[in-house]
């Protein structure tokens, strides 16, 4: 007896799931059929590297300095620790 | 994390060479908050220099201000690096950093909604001299450089989509998409129960996606 086909779209977490290549091999043969799954799949994959894509931006020069200028560093423990080894 | 931090004591009296801060860029985050705990400026420094760009990138996007996100990076890192006592090294500390991060942004998103009513004057003002005074005066139209920059940065079509987003669309869709958390990760970072999670980022990559396709109309 031939299986039935599975005629169930696929959710958006299998979507995502196809988008990272780990959709199953059942539901990858619905997606492989169905123009409309076909149809939103490659919409979310553009969409997830567009995102994926995005800049990361840098706050301005010297924010390091200024965060640590109101850090409070403890007293280092340890018997062994060497206080100028860190900067 | 053990055992890079026990060869500390013992190594003939000194830091053994490959467990000083400086080798601290291979380090894993557990391991360098346990460095930082113990007092040294440089795993401090190195978690700073890890997520300033995430941490700022998060918030710039969730009030689309450059100044401001940037006090708002610098509050969330002095909070966090002031209370590394209190993490709990179970979760991922990048975890624990957007949350703070998150909750700033949100604070300041719902403090600006307050803020727009004040475009009128005053909700207390009770006479027309009172709104005029209270009133937010809108000035010169012309962008200052700071203004250019952001709209180049933030110009763009997705990043534009990203800003008509719900802000709790955009915390989600910004730690999934962008900064690769898990939905139990997003879930513990916003405080909201996962199938809430999983219904924010659908929505709002539905959302995106009919915001993009809108614009190619």
């Amino acid at each position: 007896m031939t299986p039935t086909p599975d005629t169930r779209h696929l959710t958006p977490d299998e979507v995502e799931l196809w988008a990272e290549g780990l959709l199953p091999a059942a539901r990858d043969a619905h997606l492989a059929q169905c123009d409309a799954c076909r149809a939103t799949a490659g919409g979310e994959r553009k969409l997830f590297r567009d995102l994926a894509q995005l800049t990361r931006f840098a706050p301005e020069f010297g924010f390091v300095e200024r965060v640590m200028a109101k850090v409070k560093i403890p007293t280092p423990s340890g018997p062994h620790f060497r206080s100028h080894s860190d900067s | 994390m053990g055992t890079r931090l026990t060869a500390t004591s013992n190594a003939g009296g000194a830091i053994g060479a490959k467990d000083r801060p400086g080798h601290l860029t291979g380090a894993s985050d557990q391991d360098v908050v346990e460095w930082a705990k113990r007092g040294h400026e440089a795993a401090f420094r190195e978690l700073v220099r890890r997520y300033e760009r995430p941490v700022f990138s998060l918030l710039y996007r969730m009030v689309r201000d450059r100044g401001l996100a940037e006090d708002l990076a610098q509050e969330t890192f002095i909070k966090v690096l002031n209370g590394l006592g209190s993490y709990n090294p179970q979760f991922r500390f990048s975890s624990w950093i957007f949350k703070i991060a998150n909750n700033a942004a949100i604070d300041q998103l719902r403090k600006r909604e307050l803020d727009t009513l004040s475009l009128d004057g005053s909700p207390h003002a009770t006479t027309p001299e009172a709104m005029r005074a209270t009133a937010l005066q809108l000035g010169d139209k012309r962008e200052t450089p700071l203004q250019e920059l952001e709209a180049r940065e933030l110009g763009g079509a997705i990043e534009r989509a990203i800003a008509r987003l719900r802000p709790e669309y955009r915390s989600c869709i910004l730690l999934r998409h962008v900064e690769g958390h898990s939905y139990e990760e997003i879930a513990r970072i916003l405080e909201l129960p996962l199938g809430t999670v999983k219904t924010y980022i659908h929505r709002a990559r539905n959302e995106l996606r009919g915001y993009l396709a809108d614009r190619k109309e």
